[in-house]
């Protein structure tokens, strides 16, 4: 097994501040994709609300009910609007995977990579990536129907109990285990995916076997980092949100902009961090891989860096 | 001088003894309060109930007698009885509408309840169980079982009792339409056999709709509930007495005077918690009965009754009867809450129930309204439901305002409020007025209503507008006194929209016609906006006009309003020009359009309809003002919530990448 490194954590999280123009790439990519996705509602929003004194009711607090009505205007197209605002996050988690396999490579290798050797690994392991998340959307069956499974035992609880919490209290421990499968799941294909950029495997299953057995040899440590990366997302968004809601003015629109623009990287931020740490973490085993990896020239690793200087190329 | 003398003898002997007081209605003292010597009301109709429920089998083996006061002038041969339990199977009427508002609605065999009546006895007229037939008022559905009539062997002539005594049985569905079962939880409501009532010269007796309430005589109810030794009973009225049986069951009496209908719930897992308030007509005894895991709504609910009996008190009239009883369904019992009985009522809440969400408190004022128009102003719920749904929620309103403020009584958290009135607009905890505002009129009976959305948006949240509209024409105080005198002209008896729209007119002193004419029996749309707005500059080829004061720049200014509804509304405009001035108009709203001119050294700044916002019920409020210069603030503040949910959700999906 091998030893996950103390500093891997806080190692992956300057990695992620060393290679930080991919953070910036990605999250200009989630900005222009969700600008342009509203900009049309937005428009016919703004034809009814910036010439009309009702607007006053959403700037200063936010009267609900005066959004309510908005939605409810006969010329409102947010039922219209909604499905784009759907397709432009589909659109982006496309957009992310392609630039997966340049952003892998840029952290395995942990070396700034110039634009052209970026996007050659991008379009390079697409393919690739594209299967494994199609393997990924069949492995999160069985995890789904627990889910509903759990659903299912929910109710009935719900139901017999006559007391309300036995349920609740079910449902929390039915939710932390799905939620500690679904990590876990994605932490397994996340090796898979670095794999596949460390190797160049084309078969994505044996990528798969492998990536499962090295898991298995090192679950506990794996789970624990990525863990404690999630815990950290989560509460932090949750924190960034409260104080938006709770602390911010309703009428101070520029700072309620950084913050909710702040909260976005923050959240992207602990994404990359968790595969930036996933990348160091396994670089450990490059000899092992190289040596059952058939045709691959080895990689010189680089020197692991505590620094939040840029390895040399 | 001796007659002189005499005279003042008795005058002074007059005086000392006093002058008789002015006499007041036997049941009323100075203050409006009625005091208890006399009946409230025309007891038409004395119940006596007895009971037995069975907790496995969720059955009521029950027995009634009926005795009936025939007050309606006339000889009475035959009597219509509401069985409403009988609409919660398959086939009623009840069900089909259910099903035409959602096709995917069951009637699995749980929500399966029923009333059979075993046997029906007319004293001095023998057993008149064969002469039993159901009838359909309303539609042709013979498979609807909600009305029985009997007819007898020999009217019964007009101020005569006639005594029925009535074996029944109930099956008792679970939780659905404000009765049932759920767990060990019991809500007995409809459960017995209730005469209909003679109203307008007439049988009153409407079959049971999805979307239709109740209507029943004033009278005395004396009722024996036996039920397991462990169940806490909770019931219209007054505890009479509780007696142990030796089979492990208890019977408990209650007693109600001046009541409409029983209704009695029953569980072993009740918390009860007892408390009391004092009013204009004496102390009332507080009593709610609390489901696991709604404790913690406790203090909540007690906060709100205080407070709705405090200001019903204040505005309407006093609370005559000496108990109310409030009950939390159990979880899950959702269809079980927001209903009232008289001097009873259910209420709602989650265990979870953020304190910024005020739901608990909202169906307690709302419930505890309907002790007032229902229990007392005892409206056809069938045919008028807004009568007392209507008024009712008007006054949740401004109880709710009182007690937790105008712009947050329905959420209260710092990045989000909503107030009551824009709630029943909007219809996100209410039915919302904007959701059906001209399918139909709220003069309609309450089954002809398009659907279940209609029926909500007409009977609920229109005349809370359409209230709070008329309150800023006639003013709040008049609208109080005039509510007040309706109260207390027609509590305890059926009054119907007329005599409540023609009270208004009497107490305001206006003639309101031209607005109930088409708010109340009219689905006209009440949408006025500004058609046009500018200030363009005069220059010298306009003959040359400048303003003789130093030669400033004149602007002719034009402000159009349009009547784009059909509702004819007199509304005012508030037109503001750059240098601060201010010209305020009135329009009588007659015409399509008007349009105004202004000549000043001043750009139009704003065009406002209805500034001081007293007409509530125009459905789009967006576009009742015009700015010049536009503000972007709103836009914003909306651009950033809008893109950062976008952003969000990509990253979401994007986890499955």
């Amino acid at each position: 097994m091998a030893e996950l490194k103390p500093k891997t954590f806080l190692a992956g999280a300057r990695l992620v501040w060393r290679q930080q123009r991919a953070l910036w790439l990605i999250y200009a990519a989630n900005l222009v994709l969700a600008s342009v996705a509203t900009r049309d509602p937005l428009a016919r929003t703004a034809a009814i609300l910036n010439h009309s004194l009702a607007g006053w009711r959403l700037v200063h607090g936010f009267d609900l009910g005066a959004y309510v009505e908005l939605q409810l205007h006969p010329s409102m197209p947010f039922n219209g609007g909604r499905p784009v605002m759907v397709y432009s996050a589909m659109l982006f988690a496309i957009f992310l995977l392609f630039v997966t396999g340049g952003l892998l490579t840029a952290y395995y290798q942990d070396r700034r990579l110039s634009p052209g050797p970026f996007f050659a690994a991008c379009g390079e392991y697409f393919w690739r990536l594209l299967r494994l998340m199609i393997y990924f959307t069949v492995a999160l069956v069985p995890i789904g129907i627990l889910a509903a499974v759990a659903g299912a035992l929910f109710k009935k609880i719900d139901r017999e109990s006559i007391s309300p919490f036995p349920s609740w209290y079910f449902l929390a421990l039915a939710a932390a285990i799905i939620a500690a499968l679904l990590l876990s799941a994605r932490l397994w294909f996340d090796l898979a995916e670095l794999l596949a950029v460390a190797d160049g495997e084309d078969s994505m299953r044996r990528t798969l076997g492998r990536a499962a057995k090295l898991l298995r040899g090192n679950f506990l440590a794996l789970f624990w980092l990525y863990l404690r990366i999630s815990l950290i997302g989560w509460i932090g968004f949750w924190l960034g949100l409260y104080v938006w809601m709770e602390h911010l003015r309703p009428e101070a629109t520029t700072q309620a902009v950084l913050m909710s623009q702040a909260l976005i990287v923050f959240w992207l931020a602990t994404r990359l961090w968790q595969r930036a740490s996933g990348a160091l973490w396994l670089r450990q085993f490059e000899p092992q891989l190289n040596s059952q990896a058939p045709g691959v020239p080895a990689q010189p690793p680089a020197p692991p860096s505590t620094s939040l200087e840029p390895a040399p190329n | 001088m001796g007659k002189f003398r005499f005279t003042a003898l008795l005058v002074l002997a007059w005086l000392a003894i006093g002058q008789p007081a002015r006499a007041l209605p036997a049941n009323q003292d100075k203050s409006g309060a009625l005091t208890k010597q006399q009946s409230l009301s025309t007891r038409v109709v004395a119940y006596k109930l007895e009971a037995k429920l069975d907790v496995a089998k969720k059955t009521i083996t029950a027995s009634e007698i009926l005795t009936y006061h025939n007050l309606t002038g006339q000889p009475q041969q035959t009597f219509p009885f509401h069985l409403y339990l009988n609409a919660f199977q398959p086939h009623s009427t009840f069900a089909e509408e259910a099903e035409r508002e959602d096709s995917s609605f069951e009637w699995t065999p749980e929500k399966h309840g029923s009333i059979t009546v075993e046997r029906i006895v007319v004293a001095g007229m023998g057993d008149l169980t064969g002469r039993m037939q159901f009838v359909q008022p309303d539609d042709d559905n013979a498979a609807d079982h909600t009305v029985m009539q009997v007819t007898l062997p020999e009217p019964v002539p007009p101020g005569a009792d006639v005594q029925f005594t009535v074996t029944f049985v109930d099956k008792l569905p679970q939780v659905v339409a404000r009765t049932g079962y759920l767990r060990d939880f019991f809500m007995v409501g409809q459960w017995f056999p209730k005469v209909g009532v003679w109203w307008k010269g007439a049988w009153n007796c409407h079959q049971f709709h999805f979307n239709t309430e109740f209507f029943a005589d004033f009278g005395t109810f004396d009722a024996k509930l036996t039920v397991p030794k462990n169940e806490i009973v909770g019931a219209v009225g007054d505890v009479v007495s509780t007696v142990g049986n030796t089979d492990g069951t208890k019977t408990v009496e209650f007693r109600a005077e001046d009541v409409h209908d029983f209704a009695w719930t029953a569980s072993p897992s009740f918390q009860v918690v007892e408390d009391s308030w004092t009013g204009g007509a004496g102390p009332v005894k507080i009593r709610m009965l609390i489901s696991p895991g709604s404790v913690s709504s406790s203090a909540r609910y007690l906060t709100a009754l205080k407070g709705s009996l405090r200001h019903f008190d204040a505005w309407i009239g006093p609370y005559p009867y000496n108990q109310i009883t409030l009950v939390d369904p159990p979880h899950g019992g959702l269809m079980a809450g927001g209903m009232e009985y008289p001097t009873l009522f259910t209420a709602d809440t989650f265990w979870y129930m953020p304190k910024g969400v005020l739901l608990p408190e909202i169906v307690v004022a709302h419930e505890f309204g309907h002790e007032y128009f229902y229990g007392m102003v005892a409206t056809n719920e069938f045919e008028e439901a807004w009568l007392d749904e209507g008024i009712t929620s008007y006054m949740e309103a401004k109880v709710m305002d009182a007690l937790y403020g105008k712009e947050q009584s329905i959420l209260n958290f710092r990045f989000a409020t909503l107030g009551e009135l824009e709630d029943h607009r909007v219809g996100l905890l209410s039915s919302g007025y904007l959701h059906s505002t001209d399918t139909d009129p709220l003069s309609r009976p309450g089954w002809r209503f398009f659907d279940d959305t209609a029926y909500g948006s007409v009977n609920y949240g229109k005349p809370v507008l359409m209230l709070a509209t008329l309150e800023k024409i006639i003013g709040e105080e008049t609208m109080r006194r005039a509510l007040h005198t309706y109260f207390l002209r027609y509590r305890f008896t059926h009054p119907t929209r007329e005599d409540f729209l023609k009270t208004v007119e009497e107490v305001s002193g206006h003639d309101l016609r031209w607005y109930f004419s088409q708010a109340v029996y009219g689905t006209n749309i009440l949408d006025y906006r500004i058609l046009d707005a500018r200030s363009d500059p005069l220059s010298s080829s306009d003959g040359g006009k400048k303003d003789s004061t130093g030669g400033r720049q004149l602007f002719r200014t034009f402000v159009a309003v349009q009547r784009k509804g059909d509702f004819v509304f007199p509304v005012d405009l508030k037109v503001t020009f750059s240098d601060g001035s201010i010209a305020m108009e009135h329009w009588d709203g007659q015409d399509r359009w008007i349009r105004y001119q202004y000549d000043r050294p001043a750009e139009l700044v704003s065009a406002e309809i209805d500034p001081e916002h007293k007409v509530l019920l125009d459905v789009n409020l967006y576009n009742n003002s015009y700015m010049v210069p536009e503000d972007r603030q709103a836009i914003q503040k909306i651009s950033n919530i809008w893109t950062f949910v976008t952003e969000w959700l990509g990253q979401l999906l994007a986890w499955l990448t």
